[in-house]
């Protein structure tokens, strides 16, 4: 019996198989020698293009050296989500379990409220959620790398819009799902999609003039207020959910978005996101 | 988002970690920074009044008691807070435009005094957020440039250790990575050695000492050690002016003739303590005839906080 005698690939086909060019099968034969042959594999290092090598050694170092994500930057990298853009997401609260665990316990309570008596709850709780997002997603003592943030050459305005739309896609299903589980109020209860986004638009607006905390503070006030005068003075659904008030509701949207665009650069210093509640009632006053 | 131009303008190459930039040092002849009249009010307390301060290469200590302003003259310099009056300008940029501001925060690395881990986040995870905020969007770049610091600061066996499984001393040296990322040519460093045990503050002076070889470093510490062990140049701001600015020599000679031994409490002293010898260590006015002491640099500090008037003297 005599052993194998060892064999190498070629130069020429290596020299094709780093250019692209090596077809099947002397391709499959190559590829199955190369994977067991470190000789073969120095050779082929000497035929392929530095730069490319180098990029692959990059790449395989960075796969191996990426940590695994957690759940949610995992469930956004399968969505297709760039992996930065999952990075910045994820860093963020309101893709935490808890949120999401907060969010749908308020809806499971408005729901079985509005199933049993009135549907005011949710109609008053679902629009104030991705405004509460936000708030815990941005902002000083509550994003706790704030001051990193604010410091950092990426624009904190688009770290924000980044943010807004987590938040959106977080609240906006689930307060759908809420909806459509009041099956007698479905048409008024779909209502607070519109307030909802000017709620959030216009807090945001606002939080540059009155800090991060007196601002949503201030617009989630306003927005019970005028609920709780509606139902006071009226029988009917809370003017917001009326034809009226929807159409009010996106005019205020609109402006208040307008307002936010053009007070963007306010939010790449930290000194008008003050959370005090003295500097924002003197920036009131 | 876009991968992130270098400094040259040209985009940073795959696989490659930042490197050293030109442009992230100073010119020949200017400083790293100049800072001119600088004051900043909050709620009717004057924060920093007319602070003017040129900056370069080298570890420049900030001493100063609390509420000095040094944090808050630190978070102008870093950009994070616009001064009401006064001018600034950070490796030829001035921050006072969106453009300005960008380009500084480019060549800006910062520590803040509570740098605000994400809980759950891995030490490569935080300093990988980091390096996206910082426009690096390139994941291969990105993650090599994030090795490098991590290296550099000695953590690449904990990287991937949730951060809030980190000793206070290893977390301090996963904000200086983070502050590192891009190889900054300003590195502000906020009280980064508060709350170290002796042990992890001599490790990170080494760090500190070593950033502050090819680069302008500004430490801020209420540590007179870590002045008299790392910087060429120290600051004292009290009231948020500047009250000294020389050399750590010159801070300590300030208290040159004013610092005696006693065997009893001097009461006409500004400050007093025993020490391990059983004498009384005074600084002030000496009577005739006291025994004199070779001056250090926390006499010269505290002598220098003590000759100023009080708010109540004023």
């Amino acid at each position: 019996m005599t052993s194998a005698k060892p064999w190498h690939v070629s130069e020429e086909d290596l020299r094709a198989y780093a250019a692209g060019d090596l077809p099947p099968p002397r391709l499959w034969s190559a590829e199955t020698h190369l994977a067991g042959c470190p000789h073969c594999r120095s050779v082929l290092a000497e035929h392929a293009d530095p730069r490319e090598l180098a990029d692959g050694w990059a790449r395989l170092d960075a796969e191996l050296d990426a940590p695994s994500p957690g759940l949610a930057e995992r469930l956004l990298l399968r969505a297709r989500v760039p992996d930065h853009i999952a990075r910045l997401l994820a860093a963020a609260p309101v893709l935490r379990w808890s949120w999401f665990a907060s969010v749908l316990f308020v809806l499971a309570l408005a729901v079985l409220v509005g199933r049993t008596t009135t549907p005011l709850l949710l109609l008053s709780t679902a629009p104030l959620l991705p405004l509460a997002g936000m708030v815990l997603s941005f902002g000083p003592g509550l994003d706790p790398a704030y001051e990193l943030t604010v410091t950092a050459p990426l624009h904190t305005f688009r770290l924000l819009l980044v943010r807004a739309s987590a938040v959106l896609a977080s609240t906006l299903p689930t307060g759908v799902l809420a909806s459509l589980a009041m099956p007698s109020f479905a048409t008024v209860t779909a209502g607070w999609l519109l307030p909802a986004l000017a709620l959030t638009t216009l807090g945001l607006a606002l939080m540059p003039r009155l800090g991060p905390v007196l601002a949503p503070g201030l617009v989630s006030a306003g927005w019970l207020l005028s609920l709780l005068l509606g139902w006071l003075l009226s029988h009917g659904p809370p003017f917001p959910y009326t034809a009226v008030g929807q159409l009010t509701t996106a005019g205020t949207g609109l402006l208040a978005g307008v307002a936010l665009v053009a007070a963007r650069h306010h939010f790449e210093t930290a000194r008008h996101l003050t959370p005090s509640f003295r500097f924002a009632a003197r920036r009131l006053l | 988002m876009t991968t992130r131009p270098s400094s040259s303008g040209t985009a940073a190459s795959p696989g490659t970690a930042a490197p050293a930039d030109a442009t992230r040092r100073p010119a020949a002849g200017t400083p790293t920074v100049a800072a001119s009249g600088l004051s900043l009010t909050y709620h009717r307390t004057v924060a920093l009044d007319e602070v003017s301060l040129r900056l370069d290469p080298g570890v420049t200590g900030l001493l100063g008691p609390n509420g000095a302003g040094k944090t808050t003259l630190l978070r102008v310099l870093a950009t994070a807070i616009r001064p009401d009056q006064g001018t600034l300008t950070v490796l030829d940029d001035d921050p006072g435009s969106v453009r300005g501001r960008t380009a500084v925060r480019r060549k800006l690395g910062y520590l803040p005094q509570s740098p605000g881990f994400h809980p759950g986040f891995t030490a490569f995870e935080f300093v990988d957020y980091v390096a996206i905020l910082r426009e690096h969007t390139h994941r291969a770049a990105r993650h090599q440039e994030v090795r490098r610091v991590l290296a550099a600061v000695g953590l690449s066996d904990v990287r991937g250790k949730r951060i809030r499984a980190l000793s206070g001393g290893m977390r301090q040296r996963v904000a200086l990575a983070a502050a590192l990322v891009d190889d900054p040519g300003f590195l502000v460093l906020d009280e980064p050695t508060v709350g170290l045990d002796p042990e992890q503050r001599i490790r990170f002076r080494e760090l500190i000492a070593e950033a502050g070889e090819d680069r302008t470093v500004l430490l801020s510490t209420h540590q007179t050690e870590d002045v008299a062990m790392l910087c060429r140049r120290v600051v004292v701001l009290a009231h948020g002016r500047i009250e000294f600015d020389g050399t750590p020599a010159e801070l300590a000679e300030q208290a040159a003739g004013r610092v005696w031994a006693s065997t009893a409490r001097e009461p006409a002293a500004l400050a007093g303590w025993r020490t391990g010898t059983g004498e009384f260590r005074n600084l002030g006015d000496p009577p005739d005839g006291a025994r004199l002491l070779e001056p250090t640099l926390e006499d010269g500090y505290l002598l220098t906080l003590g000759g100023l008037p009080t708010k109540e003297d004023a």
